[in-house]
């Protein structure tokens, strides 16, 4: 209990420096494993299956070049999370070399003791340059990519993250659309003791 | 003239003294500086011979199917930063199993997982089994907390 308490001060005193670092996309694991860490009770009851859906509904229900209507998930506004910039080769999921520091750092994060038997989500967004429905397929992809990364080489339990593109679909500089702020990570806690099956469901880890 | 080969033989034992040293006692790199030095050392080298492969899919098969074309900085990094990463996520795995008897010795095993590592945080290195001991050192977890 007290160390929950440690851990709940120790979130907010890094709060602070994740704002300054977040703008020079600089976070290091402590940072990441920090924001991951402030998590509630709740249980994230949506599946990464349901989350593509609903990008694929997005596409349909507000079609445009660029998304009319942001998708969003209310229920994983208030899950402890951050968010990366990953480099990756042109239209490919390859991640550039100049970009193995941040997946490493993501690595030593879900590896951090605070972070034993959560669930994550790794979500990939891209900017909005190429069609939203590919993008959706891009980013997936991208997703995938840097699941498979932190299995091996880094050795993160499999069972514990789920991956998902949600494409073009939730841009983060909305006015700004092909801006690279766009293309980033996502890295989500959607809580304690939860594994993810081979079809995405969840259920309670041991 | 004792003097001398009393140097003498120091010289001569010194690689062995460091290396049985290091290989008890070396720390296990981060993943994130020990995959940047990959990045560094060997980057351009993949630019050239791995194009194209995931970090997380071949690519340490294309390192080693290349290795003779690689510079002998990246030959060396690549062992280095491999051997450190695996060591590490061994230790990672492996620590509950290994350090069994000493967390049944030094915690109070009832509380779940994080706890037992912040038993382990707790205890003096000297009153745990030395391969315990190591594989604690190993997780990089005492490192990772100092840091905090």
């Amino acid at each position: 209990m007290k160390l929950h308490h440690i851990y709940a001060v120790a979130a907010l005193i890094f709060l602070g420096v994740l704002t300054a670092a977040m703008a020079q996309n600089q976070l290091n694991s402590s940072q990441m494993a920090n924001s991951l860490a402030g998590v509630s009770n709740t249980q994230l009851s949506l599946t990464g299956a349901q989350m593509r859906q609903a990008a694929l509904d997005n596409i349909r229900d507000y079609p445009g070049s660029i998304p009319p209507h942001p998708l969003s998930f209310p229920q994983m506004a208030n899950l402890a999370q951050f968010v990366v910039e990953v480099e990756f080769d042109f239209n490919s999921s390859v991640i550039k070399p100049s970009s193995y520091r941040t997946v490493g750092a993501i690595a030593d994060a879900l590896h951090n003791p605070i972070l034993l038997s959560y669930g994550f989500l790794v979500i990939g967004h891209t900017d909005s340059v190429g069609g939203r429905a590919y993008n959706i397929g891009l980013s997936q992809r991208r997703a995938d990519a840097i699941r498979n990364a932190l299995i091996d080489p880094f050795g993160v339990n499999p069972g514990v993250m789920e991956a998902v593109g949600l494409g073009e679909e939730q841009l983060r500089d909305p006015q700004h659309p092909t801006s690279g702020v766009n293309r980033r990570v996502q890295l989500v806690n959607v809580g304690k003791k939860y594994c993810f099956g081979r079809s995405g469901e969840q259920f309670q880890c041991q | 003239m004792k003097r001398i080969s009393f140097r003498l033989a120091l010289f001569l034992a010194l690689p062995f003294l460091i290396g049985g040293i290091g290989a008890a006692t070396a720390q296990t790199m981060s993943y994130a500086d020990a995959i940047s030095q990959l990045a560094v050392a060997c980057g351009a080298d993949l630019q050239r011979y791995c194009k194209g492969i995931e970090l997380g899919g071949r690519l340490k098969a294309c390192l080693d199917g290349n290795l003779g074309r690689m510079s002998p900085q990246c030959q060396q990094t690549r062992a280095t930063v491999y051997d450190s990463i695996s060591r590490r996520a061994a230790a990672q795995r492996n620590i509950g199993d290994i350090c069994s008897a000493d967390i049944a010795r030094l915690c109070d095993t009832s509380h779940a997982d994080a706890h037992l590592v912040e038993c382990l945080l707790s205890v003096s290195p000297v009153a745990m089994s030395p391969q315990c001991n190591q594989t604690f050192t190993d997780t990089g977890w005492r490192t990772e907390r100092a840091r905090q």
